[in-house]
């Protein structure tokens, strides 16, 4: 068999049903295999949104995803897909073109050291120098990627590997993939801890999502009579409707939430590594941390934990529900926190004119079907989502938290809808993000992928204005985009429908139409260019910094 | 000076792949023995690092690694210092304690020399 049907067996035989990639001179093998295969290939137009798209999809189906490119410039394109895919914990495989093993290192044409620019932004990485180790390295990668802590895997494919003729394996080799350390001896501790926690809370972070431990959470939390937040990456773990859950913390996280972070005694943090933009100072935080994560890495990383927990979340919360003894009635903790709650809901269905971008989240927050799936970009647009969007029931939201890398959306979103075409998809978007990667409307209309780009247009870069505004006194600088282009032309110039919005009024009619639009439909709302995404919360050594903006919170009195 | 030892899949890009964590952990690695060993297509690598910290945060990173089969912090008693050491009546070779060999370079201030950190 040659080199590139073993990869197309292994990978069908790894459950791989589409490839999101782009061809060049050293996959040539491997596309002219896919041509007699019954693989689906997603032609993209540019390598860096094949592996959000792979990245996308990972995060739907947590499980393993592939994108390929071609070596050389192909390859290089893929690092910012793969680096985003690495901070989130995302099992994302890179298959990427080599040049042949006899000219590897002459600079040779689309040449790339990908192998080494690869290192440090995967889990793993593999150049299979020995045809006989083709099929061990792809198994090894997919191993790899898909059990522990997730994380992108890159195998380095020299062209003349894809040729050659390799004899099929007589007998496995052996796959190499460390093991996560394990350690609960702690566990008995952790669960007399929150027993004995007058004020408990459990925030839950990326980890809970990719376990799908949120039910399993939820029972603790009601048996504890714990009140839950999330994380920036947690968000949609846990149903946002539920009385107990306050939502997310963190710099743009909502005040209630904020405010309980700080008055817990005891906080079981769960799949979560205490970001800066969650924490702020790490040395802010002072309460009793039972650290529960699958990497041990994690644990004393950011935060000192009183107590760490090594291993899988879902497996230590039903060994906790199974040790715990149910509390009935209510505390005095539940109860405040339940009332600051309230106070923390604040009515943004707002019909100023122009378009607030809280009036946007507050449609879709109605329209939505329970179970769409949302992407968002970075910045204003992105934050505005993770405050104001209710994730209840079973939605979904995709956001790049780790790396922050803008123009992951749109190609997530369609990434996402592959792996989902039954469920609504929104994209998110700010103007910024979406001129970065615009030209994958194309990819969405030529492979009839029907996403929903819901871009909030400011016509700048919001978040750009908004800190320089706040810390560089409001000298503003290289954050006008100036000659914006129009949105529903570029929507239409590439075959998708395009709609302005600039009265609040035509907004709910028009999310309605994205969402069950049966091809890719771009709505260009045209928000206020002076909106700020506030409350900001800089928690700090000494003292919280608080930007309330139009945020009601009176807080506690 | 903490001795960090482990047998890893002796093949190109690992001894990069073991450095690249080195680089970002922030930690400098201030002496490092590679060889073959007595497993086939294993090296071993011993490496000397300042604080109990950084070796233990080294530690955790470096275990994870896919090409790290073995790895351990190694107590005093098995250190052994090796320097060779150069001036212009010719080369000396010294082996000792890390003290002993440190002593020994101080007293002696050599034109050159290049000092390591062996263990097993």
């Amino acid at each position: 068999m040659r080199g590139a049907e073993i990869l197309v067996d292994v990978l069908r035989d790894e459950g791989i049903s589409v490839l999101f990639g782009y061809p060049g001179g050293a996959m040539l093998p491997l596309y002219d295999y896919l041509y007699e295969s019954d693989m689906r290939h997603v032609l993209v137009r540019h390598e860096q949104c094949a592996a959000h798209m792979a990245d996308g999809y990972a995060r739907v189906t947590r499980r393993p995803a592939v994108c390929m490119a071609t070596s050389g410039a192909g390859a290089t394109n893929l690092v910012t897909g793969i680096a985003t895919a690495f901070l989130d914990s995302s099992p994302v495989i890179a298959l990427t073109g080599q040049v042949p093993t006899s000219i590897i290192g002459n600079d040779a044409f689309q040449e790339a050291d990908i192998f080494s620019l690869m290192m440090p932004i995967t889990k793993h990485n593999f150049r299979v120098m020995n045809p006989k180790l083709l099929e061990s390295d792809l198994r090894s990668a997919f191993k790899i990627a898909g059990s522990g802590r997730y994380g992108p895997v890159q195998v380095d494919l020299p062209k003349d590997i894809l040729n050659a003729e390799i004899d099929p394996l007589p007998e496995k080799y052996p796959v190499r993939a460390n093991g996560m350390k394990k350690d609960l001896s702690r566990l008995p501790d952790a669960v007399n801890l929150l027993r004995k926690a007058e004020r408990p809370l459990i925030v839950v972070g990326g980890g809970a999502i990719w376990c799908g431990c949120g039910q399993d959470v939820m029972e603790l939390a009601e048996m504890t009579i714990s009140p839950v937040v999330t994380t920036l990456m947690g968000k949609g773990a846990v149903p946002e409707n539920h009385p107990l859950v306050l939502g997310m913390v963190g710099m743009h996280g909502r005040r209630v939430a904020n405010w309980a972070l700080e008055e817990c005694d005891v906080l079981l943090a769960i799949g979560t590594r205490f970001s800066d933009r969650m924490i702020g100072d790490p040395s802010s935080c002072r309460t009793k941390v039972i650290h529960l994560d699958i990497d041990s890495g994690e644990l004393g990383k950011n935060v000192t934990a009183t107590i760490p927990l090594a291993g899988d979340a879902r497996t230590v919360i039903r060994e906790m529900i199974m040790a715990m003894a149910k509390k009935t009635g209510s505390t005095p903790w539940a109860n405040r926190v339940g009332e600051l709650k309230e106070r923390c809901n604040c009515d943004f269905n707002i019909m100023d004119s122009p378009i607030k971008p809280q009036k946007v989240i507050h449609e879709l927050n109605t329209i939505l079907p329970e179970d769409a799936i949302i992407t968002t970009e970075v910045g204003q647009c992105q934050m505005w989502a993770a405050h104001f969007l209710r994730c209840d029931g079973d939605r979904r939201f995709i956001t790049p938290g780790g790396l922050g890398t803008m123009g992951f959306g749109l190609p997530a979103a369609i990434g996402a809808k592959v792996a989902a075409p039954d469920r609504a998809v929104v994209d998110i978007a700010g103007d910024g993000s979406l001129m970065m990667v615009c030209q994958e409307i194309a990819t969405a209309v030529a492979e009839d992928i029907p996403i929903f780009i819901c871009l909030l247009n400011n016509q700048r870069l919001g978040m750009i204005m908004q800190l320089q505004n706040q810390f560089y006194d409001g000298r503003l600088f290289a954050e006008q985009l100036g000659a914006f282009p129009d949105f529903v032309k570029l929507a239409e110039a590439f075959g998708a429908k395009g709609v302005m919005v600039d009265d609040p009024s035509d907004l709910s009619s028009v999310i309605e139409e994205g969402t069950s639009s049966d091809k890719p439909f771009l709505a260009d709302i045209r928000i206020d260019t002076e909106e700020q995404i506030l409350p900001m919360t800089i928690r700090g050594q000494a003292e919280t910094k608080i930007i309330q903006g139009k945020c009601a919170w009176k807080g506690v009195s | 000076m903490q001795v960090i030892s482990m047998i890893v899949n002796d093949e190109f890009g690992v001894m990069q792949r073991v450095m690249g964590e080195f680089t970002r952990k922030k930690i400098n690695v201030e002496t490092i023995v590679v060889g073959k060993c007595e497993l086939e297509g294993k090296a071993r690598i011993v490496l000397t690092v300042l604080g109990r910290d950084n070796a233990e945060l080294a530690l955790e990173r470096l275990e994870r690694l896919h090409d790290v089969l073995e790895i351990d912090i190694l107590n005093e008693t098995r250190h052994e210092a090796y320097a060779l050491v150069a001036n212009e009546e010719g080369k000396v070779r010294l082996i000792g304690s890390i003290q002993e060999v440190t002593k020994l370079i101080d007293s002696m201030k050599p034109e050159k020399y290049i000092q390591a950190v062996n263990a097993l």
